[in-house]
């Protein structure tokens, strides 16, 4: 492989997982584990069932909501969408990853 | 963490295994449609598969993360330890069925006695501010209370700020009567701020209004729950009832709350209302309580009613010119030091029983850790950390002890039920001892304590044990490293069960001192009850006089009685009344108990004359007024008024009128002197006695003391048949032997003797389960070990003799400690000793060798079975 592959940063998978399910809508837990491998131009290293879990976790914090739908396979799968918390939650951690990135930016500026 | 994610949390922990189905089939889906999307790209089906298992990840890390996020880790394994010791204690059911009894034992004794200390010494009193409840006495020497007159307390009430409400009471009996079988009530004569002292109102109807302490005021009565249900059936149409007391119809105006009152002597409370004649300051009757104002200090309302004494000094009786008053708050007056005491060293001593059943299961779980090295060591090789196997075991045995708990709980209910019958006469009528709540978490916190005292080496113990040691079964040789631990704890047990046996032995000592106390007076065929004359058709002194030879008359004549008398004060019981006898030459008057006798009464007790004469029948109204003293008292005379003959000296004494609490002093002769007879509980000394022809002095309340020809019971059909052909509407009351009175004079040093006798008995079955369980391991251990023994000649009775000796230097090392522990405790109940030493060497011997032979006896079955090991099974087996 030519690409170099990043590890997921340390608590941005929720971020990641909020973000998709706002872009993209319902959908289920392969498609979304796939969709996020896409968009990072399959550049980030992600076990696709490391979603997973942060989607209970998600769900218990009531962002997220499940129902159940049918996958392409013809089995009953569980679909995620976002919730109205979700969607604030998603203002709140975007918000969050801007301002430690801005630090961080500025750290490297002044250092260098 | 936010509450919306715990409660999910939580609801994941119930759902469980749906969450676990929901996660399987999301897998499944999600390789499904990786290999899908695959097989498109090109791969052939192989790959396909291989590759989504590949970007998946591993699948059963992620499962464990899936589960530690949402929900909480640790009570999963709780739950799932739980239910393994659950389980692993169902295998076990011999082992669980002693170990559960052991602890029930242990955590029973210690919710009883908890439930007891509980109700009478933490428990607010049950009264509104209780704190603010108090007694006022007059005090004539330090240590001593005496009750107040008339005339004070309305001066106190007068005079005091500090009282919200002050309240005279006196205890008085009443006859009810009416178109039922007339029944005898105990009861109080209050005054109308009485039930503002306790801030106690009526269940039903109301409590007195101010006023009806007041002369002419109509009669009326506040009854006590337990009377309204026993005498009047509950009748809802009580308030309308007017009862017949005493001859008088009374109207009941209220009926007090069920609980603390119903545990009083009294079942009813009439207002105590003065008559002219009692407003003296000489006649001390009235025992006074008071409601302190909000924010007044004990030491405030003390200080007060000092000044208030020092103000009132003018109009004193020389008498109690040095006497001073104090204020006491109402719990002192309830729960004695000595009932304190008992309880405290009862509570210990359950506290013992419950250390010693700890050491025997911790004991039980090494022995079971001990089996069960293997199965921690397998476990321990498959990946169990040390820490997790120690959660469990520690698990295992909080199981257990919760188990223990609440068979522990069961048995304190019954033993509360069988010994409250009991117990309430010793305690204070404020204390309802109950399993409730407060009783329930003790219980929950006392099993949680054990489960981490007992189960705490266990663990540690078994989950460390050295894995391939065990696993090659190299233990199976001598006697394995935990058995040191094993035998410091059986010491231990022999330790705390020597204290306990040494100290229930001093307390039966002293018990069988109390026994053969001298009485001074006829025990055995003696019975007694009270008669209270009502006033209304006994309106006279010498209404009452005939009544009293009728009576005496007609007894003699029943059928199984040898002998009948009269007295005011039953023998052996304290006699309230106290007077002033007055000497030629003596400024001050000696305070002298007061009793009034008939003719009769010393020839029925057997209570020898030692100078003069007894009462005689001639020394009735109109007679020269007499008396007879007692030994204590004639030795009073000679040590104050130097008087070394008082038989035929002519002394001044108050004597309390007939009607009314009031009295006079009136000239008597003194004729002769008795030998004392036993006065209130042993321990103090005899007080003076002057004992008054009843003749002379009739009382309204008087005994009735029958000597028997046989068993005393076995009289009363008769004597209640001479009583109603005499007076149809008397009823008798408190009829009890002498062998009873006696009973109940010592049981304030009897019961905690019993209740610790008990507790030590327990202790030392629990010490001897303990050894027995000790040396029956050690002897399966060292089976082989043994076996070579005898083949390499041993004779079985070596075999004996080396089980045995092991036994013995457990118990030895025991009885030195505990010998110790009883020397540094013993001396704790000194106080609850009657003529012994807490350092008695008799006691102690007979402890230590009950305890050696108790040893012996449970190390003879072990080594018996280690003296029958057949070397050649043995060898074969395990070869």
């Amino acid at each position: 492989m030519s690409k170099q592959h990043t590890e997921v940063p340390y608590g941005t998978l929720d971020l990641l997982v909020l973000k998709t399910l706002d872009a993209m809508g319902r959908m289920h837990g392969y498609a979304l584990a796939r969709r996020i491998e896409q968009v990072s131009g399959d550049c980030l290293q992600l076990s696709q069932g490391s979603v997973y879990p942060a989607l209970i976790r998600l769900e218990q914090e009531g962002w997220i909501r499940t129902d159940w739908g049918i996958s392409e396979t013809n089995r009953k799968v569980k679909f995620f969408s976002l919730t109205k918390a979700g969607r604030k939650q998603l203002l709140v951690e975007v918000s969050n990853w801007e301002k430690a990135t801005a630090l961080v930016a500025r750290f490297l500026e002044a250092s260098s | 963490m936010t509450l919306r994610r715990a409660a999910g949390r939580l609801l994941a922990l119930m759902r469980k295994r749906r969450l676990d189905r929901e996660l399987e089939n999301d897998i499944l889906a999600h390789l499904e449609l990786a290999e899908r999307d695959s097989v498109a790209r090109g791969l052939s089906p192989e790959e396909a598969r291989s590759a989504a298992r590949r970007n998946f990840g591993g699948i059963e890390h992620m499962k464990e993360e899936h589960r530690d996020r949402r929900s909480f880790r640790w009570i999963e394994t709780l739950l799932r330890d739980l239910r393994y010791g659950l389980a692993s204690l169902v295998r076990a059911p011999g082992f669980t069925a002693v170990a559960v009894g052991v602890l029930a034992l242990g955590i029973g004794a210690n919710v009883a006695m908890f439930s007891l200390v509980d109700a009478v010494l933490l428990k607010p009193l049950p009264f509104p501010d209780p704190d603010r409840i108090v007694y006022v006495w007059e005090v004539p020497r330090p240590g001593v209370t005496n009750a107040t007159s008339t005339l004070d307390f309305l001066d106190w009430k007068r005079l005091s700020a500090v009282f919200e409400a002050l309240s005279a009471e006196h205890p008085i009996a009443g006859a009810l009567s009416g178109d039922r079988e007339p029944a005898h009530l105990s009861g109080k004569a209050v005054t109308a701020d009485y039930f503002r002292v306790f801030a106690t109102s009526a269940w039903l109807g109301r409590t007195f209004r101010p006023g009806e302490d007041q002369p002419g005021a109509a009669p009326v009565l506040v009854i006590s729950h337990a009377a309204w249900q026993t005498h009047f059936g509950g009748d809802p149409n009580i308030l309308n009832l007017r009862p017949v007391l005493d001859g008088e119809a009374h109207q009941i105006i209220g009926v007090l709350p069920p609980g603390a009152f119903d545990r009083d002597r009294a079942e009813f409370w009439k207002p105590l209302i003065f008559t002219p004649d009692q407003h003296t300051r000489g006649f001390h009757w009235l025992e006074v309580s008071g409601r302190l104002r909000g924010g007044v200090s004990l030491t405030q309302a003390r200080e007060q009613m000092l000044a208030i004494d020092a103000a009132l000094t003018e109009v004193t009786p020389l008498f109690k010119r040095d006497w001073t008053i104090t204020v006491e708050p109402l719990d002192r007056l309830l729960v004695g030091d000595t009932l304190r005491r008992s309880l405290f060293i009862a509570f210990g001593a359950a506290a013992l029983v419950l250390l010693i059943a700890c050491a025997n299961v911790a004991n039980l779980l090494l022995a079971k850790g001990a089996a069960r090295g293997k199965e921690m060591a397998v476990r321990a090789a498959l990946g169990a950390s040390r820490g997790r196997l120690a959660a469990q075991l520690l698990t295992e045995s909080l199981v257990l002890c919760l188990l223990g708990g609440v068979a522990g709980v069961a048995l304190a209910s019954l033993m509360i039920q069988a010994a409250t019958p009991f117990l309430l006469q010793s305690l204070p009528y404020t204390a309802g001892v109950s399993l409730d709540f407060r009783v329930l978490a003790f219980a929950a916190a006392v099993a949680m304590g054990v489960a981490l005292l007992a189960g705490t080496l266990p663990s540690l113990q078994t989950s460390f044990g050295n894995l391939a040691q065990t696993l090659n079964g190299s233990s199976r040789g001598s006697s394995g490293a935990h058995s040191s631990v094993r035998r410091a704890i059986v010491a231990g047990e022999v330790a705390l069960s020597l204290v306990l046996v040494c100290g229930a032995l001093l307390l039966f000592k002293s018990l069988l001192n109390l026994q053969q106390l001298k009485t001074g007076i006829r025990i055995e065929n003696v019975i007694t009850m009270s008669v209270d004359l009502p006033l209304h058709t006994y309106a006279s002194p010498q209404r009452a006089a005939l009544f009293y030879d009728a009576i005496v008359e007609r007894l003699r004549a029943t059928r199984g009685v040898a002998q009948a008398a009269l007295t005011t004060h039953l023998p052996l019981r304290w006699i309230g009344n106290g007077e002033g006898m007055q000497v030629a030459g003596v400024e001050k008057m000696v305070n002298v108990r007061f009793k009034r006798v008939d003719p009769a009464y010393f020839s029925t007790l057997g209570i020898p004359l030692l100078a003069g004469r007894g009462i005689a029948d001639r020394d009735r109204d109109g007679a020269p007024r007499v008396a007879v003293i007692n030994e204590a008292l004639a030795a009073r005379l000679a040590d104050v008024a130097g008087m070394k003959t008082p038989v035929g000296r002519t002394v001044r004494l108050t004597t309390p009128s007939y009607r009314t609490k009031g009295g006079s002093l009136v000239e008597v002769q003194i004729v002769g002197i008795i030998r004392s007879e036993r006065v209130g509980s042993p321990g103090a000394p005899d007080p003076p006695v002057a004992y008054v022809a009843l003749a002379q002095a009739p009382n309204p309340q008087v005994k009735l003391i029958i000597r028997t020809e046989a068993e005393p019971a076995a009289v009363m059909p008769g004597v209640r048949e001479a009583v109603r052909e005499i007076d149809p509407g008397l009823p008798l009351g408190d009829i009890a032997t002498m062998r009873q009175i006696r009973e109940r004079t010592l049981s304030g040093a009897s019961r905690p003797a019993w209740l610790i006798g008990v507790f030590a008995a327990v202790a030392v079955l629990l010490a001897a389960v303990g050894l027995y369980g000790v040396l029956s391991q050690a002897v399966t251990q060292q089976h082989r070990e043994i076996g070579i023994r005898i083949a390499l000649g041993a004779r079985s009775r070596d075999v004996l003799a080396h089980v045995l000796r092991n036994a013995l230097t457990m118990v030895a090392a025991g009885l030195v400690l505990g010998t110790l522990g009883a020397v540094a405790l013993t001396r704790v109940m000194k106080s609850l000793l009657f003529e012994v030493s807490p350092l008695d060497p008799v006691a102690l011997a007979v402890a230590c060798v009950a305890m050696m032979l108790i040893g012996l006896l449970a190390a003879f079955l072990p080594a018996n079975r280690a003296a029958r090991v057949d070397p050649v099974t043995t060898l074969r087996e395990e070869g």
